[in-house]
Parts: C-alpha cells; sequence; structure tokens
C-alpha cells in the first residue's frame, strides 16, 4: 500500500535503511506510475543516478551492453571522486591491482571470460549436480532435526549455496565458515552487523562500509592467491581454479588479477543470492498459508512456484550500468557518463506486465520475471540457484511440513543485495 | 525469413526449444541450433517469443 504522504521529491533509492524497512516497493511503485527514470540526486558521498523501474526498460538497458557498460561498477550510485580519499583514510589498500571480474566486464571480453567456465553452469551440469545437491541439502537437515527453534538463515538457507560454490572451487570444509564470514563483510559491508573491526561508536557510517568492504575484499584475496598457489602445484580434476588456471584467451594465460577476481566473484554470487532466495521464500511461504498448503498438497507445483519465489524475493535490489553515449529512455535525456540503476524487484511488480503482481500465485503463468536479468550479464548461476531451491523446499517441506515463522525478520541494511540476516523458525516437527 | 543464435551467448536454457520445438533444438554441447532454413510464416509467432524469452538475448532474425 502506498503510503499518502510519499512524494517524489522525498524519493532516494540510495538509502539502504529504506530496503532495510522494506519501504522500497512503495517508492518503485510510485516512480512506476510517475517517473519510470527518474533521476535520483546525490550526496555529500554518491553521485546521482538513474532510476529505471519498467520492465521494458530494464529489457533495454539490459539488451545494450555496449550503450550501458559494467566496467564502470554494477552496484550502487558510485562514489564521487572528492569523497574517496576521506573514506579511503584508515582502509589498508590490500585489494590493489586487482582486477575486475567478468560480472564489471563489457564485450567482447566479457563473453570471451565467461566461456572458459560456463560449460560447468549449463542445465546439463546442474542436472548431473542434483543429487549431490540433495545429499548437501539432508545433510545440513539432519542437523537441525529435532530442534525447536532455530535461525533458518545461519543453520540451513546459507548453508546449502555456500558448500556448493565451495564444492565447486574444491575448498577445504574447514574454510567455509571463512567464505560465508568474508562474503557478508563484502556484500553486506553496509550493515553494522558486519562492520566487526570498526570501533563500535563509527559503525553504520560510509566510511565503515568502506573499511569493511576492503577488509573482506583483501582478506579473500590473499586466501585465493594461496588456492591459486596450491593447483599450480597440485592441480585438481574439474576444480574452477584449476580450470581457470589452465584456460587461454586469445593464447594468453589469465593474470593473477583476473584469475582473482573470478574465484572471489565466484564465492560471492555463489553463496549470498541464493541464501536469500531460500530465506526469502521460506518466509514469503509461511507468509501466505493457502500457498504453503498448496505447495505441500501438491509438490509437482515446485518448479512454478521457485519461480514466483524468485520474482517476489527479487534476491538483487539492482544493478548499475554507465552510459556509454547521450541516449533517451522514455523521454528522458541520459547523457553519456550517467550512472542507470535497474531496480529488479520494480521489474518483477511492473503492472504492465504481471497480473495482479502483489498477489503471490505459487501457480503463476507465464512468469517472465527479471529476477536474474537478461542478455549479456544473465546470471550464470541461474540454473544452479533455481535448483538448489528446488531440492532445498522439496527436503524441507517433506521433513518439516509444520515449519513456520517464529519471530521477526532481521534485514540487510543494503540496496544492493535484498538480504535476511536472520530468520527465526520453529520446526514443529512433534504436531 | 531466417534466424539464427549466436552461439558465444547460447548457455543451453533451452527456453527457444520449448517455445519453437519444430525451429530450435539443444544439442550435446548445450548450444541451441536452428534446425531450418527459411522459418514458415506459421512458426513466426513462436521464434518472436523465443527470441523475446532467451535469457542470454542469443537469438535474433537474420539481416539479409
Amino acid at each position: 500500500m502506498s503510503a499518502p504522504t510519499l512524494k517524489l521529491s522525498d524519493i532516494n533509492l540510495n538509502d539502504p535503511e529504506l530496503f532495510e524497512r522494506e519501504g522500497a516497493h512503495d517508492v518503485l511503485r510510485l516512480l512506476r506510475r510517475e517517473a519510470p527514470v527518474h533521476w535520483n540526486p546525490g550526496g555529500e558521498v554518491a553521485n546521482g543516478f538513474w532510476s529505471i523501474t519498467k520492465y521494458d526498460d530494464i529489457r533495454f538497458v539490459s539488451r545494450n551492453p555496449e550503450l550501458f557498460i559494467s566496467s564502470k561498477g554494477i552496484a550502487g550510485p558510485g562514489i564521487r571522486p572528492e569523497a574517496l580519499q576521506s573514506l579511503d583514510s584508515g582502509a589498508q589498500p590490500q585489494n590493489a591491482g586487482a582486477n575486475i571480474s567478468i560480472i564489471g566486464m563489457d564485450p567482447p571480453r566479457h563473453v570471451k571470460m565467461r566461456r572458459l567456465v560456463n560449460k560447468g553452469f549449463t542445465p546439463r551440469a546442474v542436472n548431473a549436480m542434483e543429487p549431490e545437491i540433495r545429499r548437501i541439502t539432508n545433510e545440513i537437515l539432519d542437523k537441525i532435526d529435532g530442534r525447536d527453534e532455530l535461525d533458518f538463515v545461519l543453520e540451513v538457507a546459507s548453508q546449502l549455496p555456500l558448500a556448493v560454490i565451495c564444492g565447486m572451487m574444491g575448498l577445504e570444509q574447514k574454510d567455509w565458515a571463512l567464505m560465508f564470514d568474508l562474503t557478508n563483510k563484502v556484500l553486506g559491508s553496509g550493515d553494522p552487523e558486519y562492520q566487526t573491526e570498526v570501533p563500535e561508536e563509527e559503525r553504520g557510517t560510509s566510511a565503515a562500509a568502506r573499511a569493511t568492504a576492503m577488509l573482506g575484499v583483501g582478506t579473500m584475496m590473499e586466501y585465493f592467491r594461496n588456492v591459486l598457489e596450491d593447483r599450480r602445484r597440485n592441480p585438481r580434476e574439474d576444480d574452477l581454479p584449476t580450470i581457470l588456471l589452465e584456460s587461454e584467451i586469445d593464447g594468453e594465460k589469465l593474470s593473477e588479477g583476473d584469475l582473482l577476481a573470478f574465484c572471489f566473484l565466484l564465492i560471492l554470487a555463489g553463496n549470498e543470492t541464493t541464501r536469500n532466495g531460500i530465506s526469502g521464500g521460506l518466509r514469503v511461504l509461511c507468509e501466505h498459508p493457502d500457498q504453503k498448503a498448496k505447495l505441500l498438497k501438491d509438490m509437482s507445483l515446485m518448479e512454478s512456484a521457485v519461480e514466483e519465489i524468485l520474482r517476489w524475493v527479487s534476491p538483487l535490489h539492482h544493478m548499475a550500468r554507465t552510459a556509454t553515449a547521450d541516449t533517451e529512455i522514455r523521454g528522458q535525456q541520459i547523457k553519456a557518463g550517467d550512472r542507470v540503476l535497474m531496480w529488479y524487484p520494480s521489474a518483477n511488480r511492473d503492472e504492465e506486465v504481471f497480473e495482479d503482481p502483489y498477489t503471490f500465485d505459487i501457480t503463476r503463468t507465464p512468469n517472465e520475471h527479471l529476477a536474474f536479468g537478461i542478455g549479456e550479464h544473465f546470471c550464470l548461476g541461474a540454473g544452479f540457484a533455481r535448483r538448489e531451491l528446488k531440492v532445498m523446499f522439496e527436503e524441507l517441506f517433506r521433513r518439516f511440513p509444520n515449519i513456520e515463522l517464529a519471530g521477526k525478520p532481521e534485514r540487510l541494511r543494503s540496496n544492493f543485495i535484498n538480504g535476511t540476516k536472520h530468520l527465526p523458525v520453529r520446526l514443529n516437527s512433534g504436531r | 525469413m531466417k534466424v539464427q543464435v549466436n552461439a558465444d551467448m547460447c548457455e543451453g536454457h533451452a527456453k527457444c526449444e520449448k517455445a519453437a520445438p519444430e525451429v530450435f533444438k539443444v544439442g550435446d554441447d548445450d548450444v541451441s541450433v536452428v534446425l531450418v532454413d527459411e522459418v514458415a510464416p506459421e512458426l513466426v509467432e513462436k521464434v518472436e517469443r523465443a527470441i523475446r524469452m532467451c535469457p542470454r538475448q542469443a537469438i535474433s532474425w537474420a539481416k539479409v
């Protein structure tokens, strides 16, 4: 429901707190109706940016990766150059020399780099992995069997995607918790809960966010430097770091920076978003008991339910692009160099595309949501994400059909990741 | 009309095969191939749908 007081002039989608308190849908709905291509002014630290909120416009931006490039930054509005220096004081330049990964790469190099690994992510690869995904899922559920209340994010939702991607990367199980922690530091850097290395009185500031992200990035780079060093000496079959080490583009091996950035992206992207899809999915099903009951009665609806969960949750709030030439969308003049943010939750509630977009309907067809983006940068891991959600909910509801929410979800303070940090649930096994 | 699949972009999601099985088939290498030389008029709509749905936007009408 739109709050009656909401005015266009008050809108600021660079306010992570808006997303933490789940107020963004009201804002996005207003933008779709009154200013679908909207200039969001910058602030002391952040640049201004265009908010793209209509489904068709997000498709247009995505389908033109040379006009709207990724290499100037894919998250947030970007930091004003003059603000950068003050923010960096105190942070260690540990990630100096780090290259960008495919998510921030443009054509034609992007597709060449992506093709080094994409065979590992096709529907065929996902099918081959399904028994392993099911085995891991049941191992996770074995650990909570017999319990009553627990934090679904920490004990369940985070554990499956973490195990799958760490397994594909060949990382030792003792390091998985570190990967979880570092992912939170990098992608949840703006949330005080993860700013553990910053003095308490400074938490919640932009400087604290940047310092936390830098620390996370630096530690992860160091970790993967060691992994790559190990695989150079002891190559393994089928592990992603080894595949990358042995790969060539146009006859050249990847640089250390490219390798690190690639490993880094795979770990981050492989565990954070799917975690939020799983926790967000359980939450929306529990909040719509009729839909949960319908699914439990007919588990063949699972694939369609997963699509509706993805539409509803939209694990990523946005991706950013930068215009390379002056252009126009819906009559708005976008200048070369302007930052453009595509708001996926808005595309996925677009009244012109989805019938009753605010109704959660696990049988919705068609359901061509943009939760994974589209085109050049379509989520490489989409197949795994979908399968992990499907298998998790199949096994979870088979074993704990009476699971319910047992408290208020704690949300991530971020306008990039639609994250849930904690989700208290009750298993009600005995019922 | 001729339709083409960009093999560099295709990652075998098979949405095209679902939308227009008469025209597209995903091979063992996870890349979709076009089965017909010319798309028959009655299949144009299905192909349009495949073009729209392709997650990688790898399908296009061939320019003559």
